[in-house]
């Protein structure tokens, strides 16, 4: 969130802007479209706010009526912002700076991210909390704190006392979080939900402290805790009876925690990818258990064959999702019988498994309300077998097709007829579609919203023209597809300007013209990938210096870029927080220097084998102030004192960083320490 | 020669003489004969190890035994006695076979040089196989009827083993009898399941000097005390080469083993005490070590202070030097002070209570800042309030601990000991709500309780505590 001054005066085209947006041309917006007609009337007349006569209950609902803007909305008038500041409910910070102040405006907020903003420790959390004179904290009920490293027992425990009616956390990716840190999560006895993925210290200690102490948890994540093990899960499935949702992914688990989970009356999701110690003797105790169960992956568990499944699946009729990719493979006969009960499966995911026409068949003629299916990198998927399983599943969105090399257009242009509602098609690596196949997906499946083409050699400009049709498409995967040039990118840059992410991965017949094209049509696009396209200039560069809202952009490995490029998109693209720039070695310390004045909201950089100097390298890393991950490998230019005195000067705010191997004994201790202690992950390349 | 056969007339004839009619000896021979086979199954092998020296064999005696259970069993269950007579010449001709087969292997042994090397051993392979088959033909056999046992002069070790299976309860005899010889620790008890009638034994009292002597055993020549009979025994050898014959070296008591003797007790001297043989309800010591422990544990000091923690006392030595084994090691802690040798103990516990949550060890110092809950209580309540508040809410600080171990330590009666806690007015977590004394092992704390409530029975006086038991 960025500070806003609040403007006195008013701004017109802003409320315009904010009410014309897509989204909120519906019906209920008519009678804001009325309100702007008065606005403009009586600003013409008497130039001076309708809206301080309003009340401010309808202010509210005017805002309600328009949540997909707020942010352009609050600066129309001081009205429009007051009210936005009082019923505003989530916020998420990006700098630490702003925090007390944003605090206190936002007095009545109920979820406070602060995942991505650094400098959150204990320090920090114990001034905010003695200085404000608002109370900002009696209202919060979720706090996310996703990868907040820097923050320890001591101050979370402070943060979540402070919040009485806390009812959701995101501790994950805190990987130094142990049972400390769950014991001052404990504290929170209203926890419904909780998100522990990865914090990979936390034993079944801390494990039975959360269970005790939040009995009224709903929702459990302990992905990847890996020291948690049956003992802990069998005390949680005692004491947390009210469990829906459980994630016990990648735990050393064995099939002792299934027999326990089994007797949670009320679970509807469990998930438990990669637990390779647990077999069908397990999944049987779910047969008889969980009678609400809906939701199950057994991805990756080695030790689990179809009989376990079925078991599963012959005690849960109302089972909707099913997941069990790369765990079985292949699907016995009475599995396969098993699945034509499963009247209302919505999803399936069955990647890696070998499959025949008749199993397609089965899944087509009777799981007729499938919106997903997942036959990536399966065996034996044939054209045959995805005519079949389309012609009974109607109402597929999602269709995940990866490596499925042998489908054909044949099978693209049954699946277009058939699926008029797909939203989602991943076709990466089969080859043998072409322009003919997807002309056909261009004709009907106009709801198409991403698509993956990664690695279709058979892909060129034509297809392009055919796809460039879907004009809801989000997302386009164009990696490595190296028989289009600027010609078809021209025709979805025309057409599809809905267009948010777009990948051109090791295009290397894409050049400026293209990128020219793109900055002018598909100027909401914020994730762009144009790695190893070394046919583009410093031109094309600028052109994408256009798109405002790119945050993500990577230009690995493109020779002919330098600082020239670089300075436009540091100076034009603000919402930049990821950059790729590894091998770009035209690029000198001009181009960085650019980025550590004007990038201000860089959130990782990758700088490996730049010819950066230690002087820019040490501004680079103090000036950028929401820098939380920095690739520094191989920077030739670089001496050891240089890269000391840039590590010290970002301590504390950055989160990872990537350094040469060679370095590692080289750097002093003491910096490698105080970067431990703040919670600094250091990997060695 | 049937050594099995023997052995069970043996046992048959003990345990006939020792048990009263009505005891388990029936109820086990009515178990049907497929169970026979399971329950003897695995235990034979061991017997054949260790022959006990008692055993003397007398073909009579076990003829004898045979048609006891033969009798027996008849009564007991369905029998076709021609279908027994089929399987009995069925046997005898399988003997037959076998004697054959076993004839060929002893002429041969008498003539190897006459043939080539290689067809003799063909041929002893041969005959291997015969007998392997036929044994175990005669193994299904016997298997299908029960409660023969077959006579015959076969000493193939293998042959014996699979016979074994007919001796059902033999083996739980030959255990009772191994019980009584062997010395146990845990005496106590065992006797609870001891039944003996009023009259059957003999009761022996030892007085209080005797019991607390440290040696009981006295070299006759220099006067050096032992506390085994063996070492004694051992140590008389240095006085001389007459001390060191076979004869002299043997358990002494082992001659007269045969004949019939009353069965020993032990009463304790302590009046009022349950194991006294005035009590109403008395309950004899199986042996002398029975009564020197009891008489320890339950009416002498603690004397023995465990070196590690310094709070847990023992009056036998045995018990410190067990404690002091897994003393330290109970790293698994509960909040309500509890300790732990193992983990799924402490999470047993805790899935057992409400509001129970292990606690996790002060390693590192809270050098940042105070806990915000303590600083709570010392803004809001006065000294003593902010002093009661800390107690509660970290019981498991070594303070805590002390205490309440010296509250142990000087209160005997365990009854005296909780109320006083709590008219203290320290809230040890949830101390109220379970009876487990908060500063034990669960394991050892139970058969702390166990064995604690009948040794302070007597001290607040017998009567009013014997119901505990």
């Amino acid at each position: 969130m960025n500070p806003t001054k609040p403007r006195c005066n008013f701004n017109s085209p802003s409320l315009f802007r904010s009410l014309t947006k897509p989204k909120s041309t519906q019906i209920q917006n008519i009678n804001i479209l009325f309100f702007i007609f008065i606005y403009l009337f009586i600003e013409l007349m008497l130039s001076e706010s309708v809206f301080c006569l309003l009340t401010e209950d309808l202010l509210i609902r005017i805002l309600d009526r328009v949540n997909s803007d707020r942010k352009s909305l609050r600066l129309v008038c001081k009205e429009f912002h007051r009210v936005e500041s009082t019923t505003r409910k989530t916020i998420r910070i990006l700098r630490i700076e702003f925090l007390l102040g944003l605090l206190q405006k936002y007095c009545n907020i109920e979820s406070l991210d602060l995942s991505v903003c650094p400098r959150i420790d204990d320090g920090a959390v114990s001034v905010l909390l003695s200085h404000g004179s608002v109370n900002w904290t009696r209202r919060i009920k979720r706090l996310v704190l996703s990868r907040a490293t820097g923050l320890g027992y001591v101050g979370l425990e402070m943060l979540i006392r402070a919040c009485p009616l806390l009812e959701a956390v995101d501790v994950s990716h805190c990987c130094g979080y142990g049972d400390r840190e769950a014991s001052a999560l404990s504290c929170a006895v209203r926890l419904r939900e909780l998100n522990m993925d990865k914090c990979l210290g936390v034993t079944d200690i801390g494990l039975a402290k959360i269970a005790v102490g939040c009995s009224k948890l709903e929702s459990l994540s302990l992905k990847w805790c890996l020291e948690i093990s049956d003992l802990g899960i069998d005390l949680l499935s005692k004491k947390c009876l009210e469990l829906k949702f459980l994630d016990v992914s990648y735990l050393k688990v064995t099939s002792e925690s299934l027999r326990s989970i089994a007797s949670l009356l009320k679970l509807e999701v469990f998930i438990m990818v990669g637990c390779y110690l647990v077999d069908d003797v397990g999944l049987r105790f779910l047969e008889k258990g969980c009678p609400l169960l809906k939701a199950i992956d057994v991805s990756r568990c080695n030790c689990v064959s179809p009989s376990g499944l079925l078991s599963v699946i012959s005690g849960h009729e109302g089972l909707e999702q099913m997941d069990a990719r790369y765990c079985l493979s292949e699907l016995s006969a009475p599995l396969i019988n098993g699945l034509k009960n499963l009247n209302h499966l919505n999803i399936i995911r069955i990647n890696g498994v070998r499959v025949s026409d008749f199993i397609l068949q089965i899944i087509g003629t009777n799981c007729k309300s499938l919106v997903e299916l997942g036959l990536s990198k399966c065996i034996g998927v044939t054209n045959m077998g995805i005519m079949q399983v389309v012609s009974g599943c109607g109402n597929l969105k999602t269709l995940d097709l990866t490596c499925c090399r042998s489908i054909t257009d044949v099978a693209i242009s049954t699946i277009a007829n058939s699926c008029p509602n797909l939203a989602c098609l991943k076709l990466e690596s089969c080859d043998m579609v072409t322009e003919v196949g997807l002309y056909q997906l261009g004709l009907s499946c106009l709801m198409l919203e991403e698509l993956d083409l990664t690695d279709c050699s058979g892909v060129n400009d034509i297809a392009l023209k055919y796809i460039s049709r879907c004009s809801e498409l989000v997302r386009l995967k164009l990696g490595l597809c190296t028989n289009i040039s600027d010609i078809g990118l021209a025709h979805i840059a025309c057409n599809c300007t809905k267009l948010t992410e777009l990948d051109l991965y090791r295009c290397v017949r894409i050049g400026d013209d293209g990128l020219a094209a793109l900055a002018t049509g598909c100027n909401k696009l914020t994730m762009l990938n144009l790695s190893y396209c070394n046919r583009m200039t410093d031109t094309g560069l600028k052109c994408i210096s256009n798109l405002g809202e790119l945050s993500d952009l990577e230009l690995r490995a493109i020779p002919n870029i330098t600082s020239i490029g670089i300075k436009a998109v540091a100076i034009n693209c603000k919402r930049l927080a990821n950059l790729d720039l590894k091998h770009c070695e035209k690029i000198n310390d001009s181009g960085f220097w650019a980025l550590a004045f004007y990038a201000q909201n860089l959130l990782q950089i990758n700088m490996s084998y730049c010819n950066v100097s230690d002087h820019v390298l040490c501004l680079l890393m103090s000036n950028l102030k929401r820098l939380q991950d920095a690739k520094l490998v191989h920077l030739t230019n670089v001496t050891v004192q240089g890269l000391e005195l840039a590590l010290r000067s970002c301590c504390g705010r950055i989160k990872k960083v990537k350094l040469q191997s060679s370095l590692r004994f080289s750097i002093s201790s003491e910096i490698l320490e105080t970067f431990n202690a703040r919670g600094c992950k250091i990997r060695w390349d | 020669m049937n050594p099995t056969g023997s052995l069970c007339a043996n046992n048959w004839a003990r345990s006939s003489s020792l048990v009263p009619p009505g005891n388990g000896l029936q109820t086990n021979l009515s178990l049907d004969p497929s169970s026979f086979f399971g329950v003897g199954i695995e235990t034979p092998f061991k017997e054949i190890n260790q022959p006990s020296p008692t055993q003397c064999v007398i073909p009579g005696e076990s003829k004898k035994d045979v048609k006891i259970t033969d009798q027996e069993t008849s009564k007991l269950q369905d029998w076709d006695p021609s279908a027994m007579l089929n399987n009995l010449s069925f046997l005898e001709e399988k003997i037959h076979q076998l004697q054959d087969v076993v004839h060929m292997i002893v002429n041969k042994k008498f003539q190897p040089f006459e043939q080539p090397r290689e067809l003799v051993t063909q041929e002893q392979q041969l005959i291997t196989a015969d007998l392997t088959s036929i044994i175990v033909q005669l193994i299904s056999t016997a298997g299908t009827s029960s409660g023969i046992q077959p006579q015959n002069n076969c000493e193939n070790k293998l042959f014996d083993h699979s016979i074994q299976n007919d001796v059902p309860n033999k083996c739980e005899m030959e255990q009772n009898h191994n019980m009584e010889e062997h010395e146990h620790k845990d005496e106590e008890d065992m006797e609870e399941g001891e039944n003996l009638p009023p009259g059957s034994y003999e009761i022996l009292q030892l007085e209080k000097e005797e019991i607390l002597a440290p040696h009981t055993h006295f070299c006759t020549i220099c006067g050096k005390g032992f506390k085994r009979d063996a070492n004694l025994r051992m140590h008389m050898r240095g006085h001389g080469d007459e001390y060191k014959t076979p004869a002299a070296l043997a358990k002494p008591h082992k001659e007269t083993g045969s004949e019939p003797k009353l069965i020993k007790r032990y009463s304790c001297p302590y009046g009022g005490c349950k194991r006294n043989k005035d009590h109403k309800k008395f309950q004899p010591l199986k042996t002398i070590l029975c009564v020197k422990n009891h008489y320890k544990r339950t009416h002498c000091d603690k004397s023995y202070t465990c070196s590690r923690c310094h709070t847990k006392k023992f009056s036998v030595i045995a018990d410190l030097k067990t404690h002091e084994k897994h003393c330290g090691k109970d790293k698994w802690l509960c909040s309500c002070g509890t300790t732990f040798s193992r983990k799924d103990k402490l999470f047993g516990h805790i899935a057992l209570f409400q509001g129970h949550t292990p606690a996790i060890p002060l390693e590192e110092n809270k050098g940042l800042a105070e806990p915000p809950d303590r600083c709570d209580a010392k803004e809001n309540s006065t000294m003593v309030g902010s002093m009661n508040f800390c107690f509660g809410s970290n019981p498991s600080s070594e303070n805590g601990i002390d205490n309440m171990m010296d509250v142990k330590g000087n209160i005997d009666d365990p009854i005296n000991y909780f109320s006083s806690l709590n008219f203290e007015g320290c809230n040890f977590g949830a101390f109220n709500e379970f009876s487990q004394p908060p500063f034990e092992d669960s394991d050892s704390s139970f058969s702390f309780l166990m064995s604690g409530s009948f040794n302070y029975a007597p001290k607040s006086g017998g009567e009013s505590c014997s119901d505990n038991l």
